[in-house]
C-alpha cells in the first residue's frame, strides 16, 4: 500500500460520506455543499489516478460552474436558512433508482475492466486527449454536444411555459410598446387582456412603458 | 457635447483626471505635528463666564439635547432702600455641560442675556471616558479665559454700554462724597452767615475737548518694546494721548483765566476719564491671587477709572483753592444722593437703623467662587468629595465674608 | 518551431502530485517561498492601493504605521485578529465559519504555479494556467455560501451578485487565457513565458513582441474581466455600500472579515501576475533583452543567482504596475450599476472573446 493508496482511500471515503449527506441532509443549502464535496472528491479521484486534466476539467465545470449554479438558482428561488426540511417524501423511490443504478453501472464496469489491471500509474497528456477527442472520437464528441445544446433549448422552453402550451393561460398584465396609456375614461383594460395571446417582445428589456 | 470624439475618451479622461492629482500635493494638514490656523471665533467648545450668570434657565431650557446641569440657591439681598424690599438673588452652585450630548449648536451662546456663554475656540478636550466629558463649572471658567477679547471699536465709536455704565456709577459715587464735603462746608459756614440764596450753581467746566482718534506715540513705542500687542498698545497710547492732550488743554485754561473768575470746581462727573486704560496695580495683585486674566483686566479697568477720577478731582479741587465753596449752594442732605452710593453705606446711612437688626441673611456679599481654604482643607482631609468640599467651603467662605461685614456696619 | 521544442520539454513536466525525486528540501523551501509571497505580496500590493488612491484623491493615505506607514495592513491585520468574532444568532454557524475559509484557501493553491523568475515556482505544472483557472472558480463557493449563511438580506443579494458575476465573467477570462495558449502552444506558464520570449510576428522575425502587442484586445478583455472576477471597483456591485451594506462581507468581523480582505488582495496580486505571464512576457526586463546572468533560451532561462534576483525582480514590478492601474481604475470610474455589468460581460465581452480565439485559432493554422 503506497503513499498514494492511502490518499485514495481517504479521498474516496470524503467522497462517499459528502454523497450520503448530499441525499439525507435536510438542509438543501447543506445538500447543495455536499454535493460540491462530492464533486471535488470526485476530482480529487482523478488527480489519484493521474488524470490531472480531467481532474482540473471537474473542477472548473462541476465546482466551479454547475455547485454555484446549483447554489445560485437554491438562493433566488428557496433557501431556507434553519431547520425548514424540504422532503418530497420519495424516499423509497429514490432508493430503488439509486439502488437499481449503482448495480447497473458496478456490473457494467466489472464486466467491461474487471479483468484488466493498471499498473503504470501515469495518465495521458493533454495532447493524446486533445488528438482522442477531436480526431479519433470527433463524431460523438460533437453528437454530445448537439445533444447538450438541444437539453439546454429544451430546459429553456419548458421554463418560459408559453401560454395555451401547458394547460393553465396565465393572466398577462403587461403594456406594448406604442399602447396608449390606460384612462379611466377609455374603459377597462380589456384590449391588454386580449393581447395576452400576443408572441413576447424579443428582449425582455424590450418591453418599456408607454 | 464632443460629438467627434472617439469612444472611450471619457475614459480616458477619467484617468488623466486622477493621475494629475497623483502628482499634487496632498491637501492633507498633519495635525498633531502641525496646526491649522483657526478662525479667531472657532466654536470649539462652550465657555462659562460665571461671574455673569444670574441662573435665569434660558441656556438649560432651550438646549436640544438638555446636556445644561444648572443648581443654584436664593440668597436675601437687604433692600437698597430704606424700608423697601428685601429682595431675592439667585446664586449659581452648579453649571455643568455634557459634551458627549452637545451638539454644538450654540441656542445656549445665542440665548444667554447676560454673556454668561461664550464660545471658545479650545477644541482639544477629548477624553477616554464618555462621562469624563461632563465639564463643570469651574473648567467652563477656565475656557472663558481663551475666548479672544472682543473687536476693537470703530474709530470714534461711543464707548460700551457696560463701560459708560462703571463709570457712571463711579462717578456717582464720587459725586455723592464731594457734595458730602459740600454740605458740611456749607453747615458750617451757615452757622455764622446766612445762607445766600439763589447762588448760581457751579457751571460747568468748559470740558477740554480733545479728539479722540490720535495716539500717543511715545506711549505706543514703549508698549511694543515690552512685548505687548500691537492692538493693546494702540488703544492704550490712544488714551494715553487723551490724557495728556486734557491736561495740557487744562493747564492752558487754569493759567489763562485764572483771575479773572475763580475756577471751577469739576464735579466728579464731569470728569471724563477715557475707559480702557487698566490700572496696572489692581491688575498685578489680581493676577498674583490668581484670577484669570480676564476677569482681573476687567476689575483693573474699573479700579483705573475709580483712581483717575478721585486723582482729578483732588487736582481740581486744590486748584480751585478755598475760595470755591463760597459758590457752592447750602443744600440739606439729600436721601437720594445718599441712596446713589450703595457701596457706602456705613457712612451716607447713618444710625437711624441699628446694626444689631440687621441679620446675617439681609448682607449681600459679592463673588461666589471664592472657597474658604481652610474649611476646603479640612473637608479634604475627612475623606469628603473634591465637590463636596468645594461647595461646602464656598458656602463657608459667604457665611464669614457676611459676618465681616456685618461686624464692620456693626462697629461703624 | 519554438512551439515544438517548448512543448517537447513539457513531456517531462510533473503531475500536481508529483514531488519529485524525492527532494524534501526544495520542496519545503518552494512551500515556504510561496507562503511567505502569499502572506507578503499582497499587503506590498495592499500598501500600494492605500498610497496610490491617497495621492490620486488629495490625501496622503496611511503615514503612520511603520515608515511612511507601510506597516497600516500589518496593523490592521493584529487589530483584526483582536476583534470580537461575531457570529449572528440566526446564521447557519458552520457554514459561515467555512466561507471565507473556502474563499481564501483557492488563493492561495494558485500561488503554487505563478512562475516568479527562472525557477522561482513551486511546481510547473504543464496544465498550469488551466490550474490556475480551475482552482479561482472555486473561490466563488465561498462567496456565495458566506452571503447565504449570514441570515442577511444584504449578505443573500451580495452573495448572489457575486455569484452571477463571477460566472459571468469566468467565461471571457477563460477564453481568453485559451487564445493566449493557442499562440503559446501550451499551457504551462513557464512555457508561456519562453514562447513569448521567443514570439515574433510572421514578417517580423528578429523582433521580438509579447503577446500584448498583438493580443491588445485580448489584454484588455481578460484585464476587465479579472477585476471583475475580483470584484474591485468598478465592478464592485457584490460589496455595493450604497445599497448592500457590504454585500456578503456585511456580518462579518475580526479574522473572518481580514480574510475576505486577504482573498480580495491575494487575488489581485494572483490575476496581476497572471497577466504578467500571459501577456507581458514574464520575467523578461524588455522584449527582446535578456537577462543579465542568464543563458538558455532567449536569454532569460538557467539563470545564476544575480539574474534570478533581477527576474523576479521584473516580475514583481510587472505585477505592481499591474495593480498600480487596477487602482487607478478603481479611483477614476464610478461604479456600475448590475445591468450594466451582466451586459458587458455577455454583449460585448463573451462575443468578443470568442471572435478573437476564433481569429487567433484561424491564424496559428493557417501560418
Amino acid at each position: 500500500m503506497t503513499g498514494l493508496d492511502v490518499v485514495f482511500v481517504l479521498v474516496g471515503l470524503l467522497t462517499a460520506a459528502g454523497a450520503v449527506l448530499t441525499v439525507t441532509s435536510k438542509n438543501l443549502v447543506h445538500a447543495a455543499l455536499a454535493l460540491a464535496v462530492t464533486l471535488a472528491g470526485i476530482a480529487g479521484v482523478f488527480l489519484v489516478l493521474h488524470a490531472d486534466f480531467l481532474a482540473l476539467v471537474q473542477l472548473v465545470v462541476y465546482v466551479g460552474a454547475v455547485a454555484v449554479l446549483f447554489l445560485f438558482g437554491l438562493m433566488l428561488t428557496r433557501a431556507p436558512i434553519g431547520r425548514e426540511a424540504l422532503d418530497s417524501q420519495n424516499r423509497g423511490l429514490a432508493l430503488a433508482v439509486s439502488g437499481g443504478l449503482f448495480v447497473v453501472l458496478s456490473t457494467l464496469i466489472v464486466l467491461a475492466f474487471g479483468d484488466v489491471r493498471v499498473d503504470a500509474m501515469t495518465g495521458p497528456g493533454i495532447d493524446v486527449i486533445g488528438i482522442a477527442i477531436f480526431a479519433v472520437w470527433v463524431l460523438p464528441f460533437e453528437l454530445l454536444s448537439m445533444l447538450l445544446l438541444a437539453a439546454l433549448i429544451g430546459a429553456i422552453v419548458l421554463a418560459r411555459r408559453e401560454d395555451g402550451e401547458s394547460g393553465e393561460e396565465a393572466e398577462v398584465t403587461r403594456i406594448e410598446v406604442g399602447d396608449p396609456p390606460i384612462n379611466e375614461s377609455d374603459g377597462p383594460p380589456a384590449e391588454v387582456a386580449g393581447d395576452g395571446q400576443a408572441e413576447l417582445p424579443a428582449g425582455s428589456g424590450g418591453g418599456g412603458q408607454a | 457635447m464632443a460629438q467627434t470624439s472617439l469612444p472611450g475618451t471619457g475614459l480616458l479622461k477619467g484617468l488623466a483626471v486622477t493621475v494629475k492629482h497623483l502628482f499634487k500635493r496632498p491637501a492633507t494638514l498633519m495635525y498633531p505635528y502641525e496646526r491649522n490656523e483657526l478662525a479667531p471665533r472657532t466654536r470649539g467648545v462652550i465657555a462659562l463666564m460665571d461671574e455673569n450668570c444670574t441662573v435665569c434657565m434660558l441656556c438649560a431650557r432651550e438646549c436640544p439635547d438638555w446636556c445644561i446641569y444648572i443648581d443654584s440657591h436664593k440668597e436675601t439681598v437687604p433692600p437698597a432702600k430704606e424700608g423697601g424690599r428685601a429682595r431675592t438673588r439667585n446664586v449659581l452652585d452648579r453649571f455643568a455641560i455634557d459634551f458627549s450630548l452637545c451638539m454644538y449648536c450654540g441656542i445656549c451662546v445665542e440665548v444667554c442675556p447676560f454673556d454668561a456663554l461664550w464660545w471658545s475656540p479650545e477644541f482639544e478636550y477629548s477624553e477616554y471616558t464618555m462621562d469624563a466629558l461632563l465639564h463643570e463649572k469651574d473648567k467652563l471658567r477656565e475656557w472663558a479665559d481663551t475666548v479672544p477679547p472682543p473687536p476693537a471699536l470703530d474709530e470714534g465709536a461711543e464707548a460700551p454700554a457696560e463701560v459708560t455704565e462703571a463709570i457712571a456709577k463711579a462717578e456717582k459715587e464720587l459725586e455723592a462724597a464731594a457734595q458730602k464735603e459740600a454740605d458740611k462746608a456749607a453747615a458750617a459756614e451757615a452757622a455764622t452767615t446766612e445762607a445766600k440764596a439763589g447762588g448760581s450753581g457751579p457751571k460747568k467746566a468748559d470740558e477740554p475737548k480733545v479728539a479722540a482718534g490720535e495716539i500717543d506715540q511715545e506711549t505706543y513705542d514703549a508698549l511694543i518694546a515690552e512685548g505687548k500687542s500691537e492692538r493693546i498698545a494702540r488703544s492704550k497710547a490712544k488714551a494715553a494721548y487723551v490724557k495728556k492732550e486734557k491736561a495740557r488743554l487744562k493747564a492752558e485754561a487754569d493759567a489763562g483765566g485764572g483771575d479773572a473768575e475763580a475756577a471751577p470746581t469739576p464735579k466728579a462727573a464731569d470728569i471724563k476719564v477715557e475707559a480702557g486704560q487698566i490700572d496696572q496695580e489692581t491688575y498685578d495683585a489680581l493676577i498674583a491671587e490668581g484670577k484669570t486674566e480676564r476677569m482681573a483686566r476687567a476689575k483693573a479697568k474699573a479700579a483705573w477709572v475709580k483712581k483717575e477720577k478721585a486723582r482729578l478731582a483732588a487736582e481740581a479741587e486744590s486748584a480751585a483753592g478755598a475760595g470755591a465753596p463760597a459758590g457752592e449752594e447750602a443744600e440739606p442732605p439729600s436721601p437720594t444722593d445718599a441712596a446713589g452710593s450703595d457701596q457706602a453705606p456705613s457712612t451716607d446711612a447713618p444710625a437711624e437703623e441699628p446694626a444689631a437688626t440687621r441679620k446675617l441673611g439681609d448682607v449681600h456679599v459679592e463673588g461666589t467662587g471664592e472657597i474658604d481654604q481652610e474649611t476646603y482643607d479640612a473637608l479634604i482631609a475627612e475623606g469628603k468629595s473634591e465637590r463636596i468640599a468645594r461647595a461646602k467651603a464656598k458656602a463657608a467662605w459667604v457665611k464669614k465674608a457676611k459676618q465681616a461685614k456685618l461686624d464692620e456696619e456693626g462697629g461703624a | 518551431m519554438t512551439v515544438l521544442t517548448s512543448t517537447t520539454a513539457l513531456a517531462q513536466a510533473p503531475s500536481i502530485l508529483d514531488v519529485g525525486d524525492g527532494v524534501v528540501l526544495p520542496i519545503l523551501l518552494k512551500v515556504a517561498l510561496v507562503l511567505g509571497l502569499f502572506f507578503v505580496v499582497p499587503l506590498v500590493g495592499g500598501y500600494l492601493e492605500h498610497k496610490v488612491m491617497g495621492r490620486m484623491q488629495n490625501r496622503r493615505g496611511p503615514v503612520e504605521a511603520g515608515p511612511f506607514g507601510s506597516l497600516q495592513l500589518v496593523a490592521d491585520g493584529i487589530k483584526f485578529i483582536q476583534k470580537e468574532d461575531i457570529i449572528p444568532r440566526a446564521a447557519d454557524k458552520p457554514m459561515f465559519a467555512l466561507a471565507p475559509g473556502l474563499a481564501l484557501v483557492p488563493a492561495l493553491l494558485v500561488f503554487l504555479v505563478i512562475p516568479l523568475g527562472p525557477g522561482v515556482f513551486a511546481v510547473d505544472l504543464e496544465l498550469g494556467l488551466f490550474y490556475a483557472l480551475a482552482i479561482t472558480s472555486i473561490s466563488v463557493l465561498g462567496i456565495l455560501l458566506g452571503g447565504w449563511a449570514s441570515a442577511n438580506k444584504f449578505s443573500l443579494i451580495g452573495g448572489l451578485r457575486a455569484g452571477a458575476q463571477l460566472i459571468a465573467y469566468e467565461l471571457p477570462l477563460i477564453i481568453t487565457a485559451i487564445t493566449v495558449a493557442v499562440m503559446a502552444g501550451t499551457l504551462s506558464l513557464v512555457g508561456i513565458v519562453e514562447a513569448q520570449a521567443n514570439f515574433t510576428l510572421p514578417g517580423l522575425e528578429g523582433f521580438n513582441l509579447w503577446f500584448v502587442f498583438p493580443q491588445i484586445v485580448g489584454f484588455a478583455i481578460f484585464f476587465v474581466a479579472a477585476m471583475a472576477e475580483l470584484s474591485r471597483p468598478p465592478f464592485d456591485m457584490p460589496i455595493g455600500d450604497s445599497e448592500l451594506v457590504f454585500g456578503y462581507m456585511t456580518e462579518y468581523t475580526g479574522i473572518k472579515f481580514a480574510m475576505f480582505l486577504l482573498t480580495e488582495y491575494a487575488g489581485m496580486i494572483t490575476m496581476s501576475a497572471l497577466m504578467v505571464v500571459l501577456f507581458l512576457g514574464g520575467w523578461q526586463i524588455l522584449p527582446g533583452v535578456a537577462t543579465p546572468g542568464c543563458e538558455g533560451a532567449a536569454g532569460i532561462m538557467s539563470c545564476d543567482p544575480i539574474g534570478i534576483a533581477i527576474s523576479v525582480l521584473v516580475t514583481l514590478a510587472k505585477i505592481m504596475g499591474l495593480v498600480f492601474l487596477m487602482v487607478w481604475a478603481r479611483v477614476a470610474y464610478p461604479r456600475l450599476r448590475e445591468d450594466q455589468l451582466q451586459r458587458i460581460s455577455w454583449l460585448v465581452l463573451v462575443p468578443l472573446s470568442l471572435a478573437n480565439l476564433a481569429f487567433v485559432t484561424i491564424l496559428t493554422v493557417v501560418l
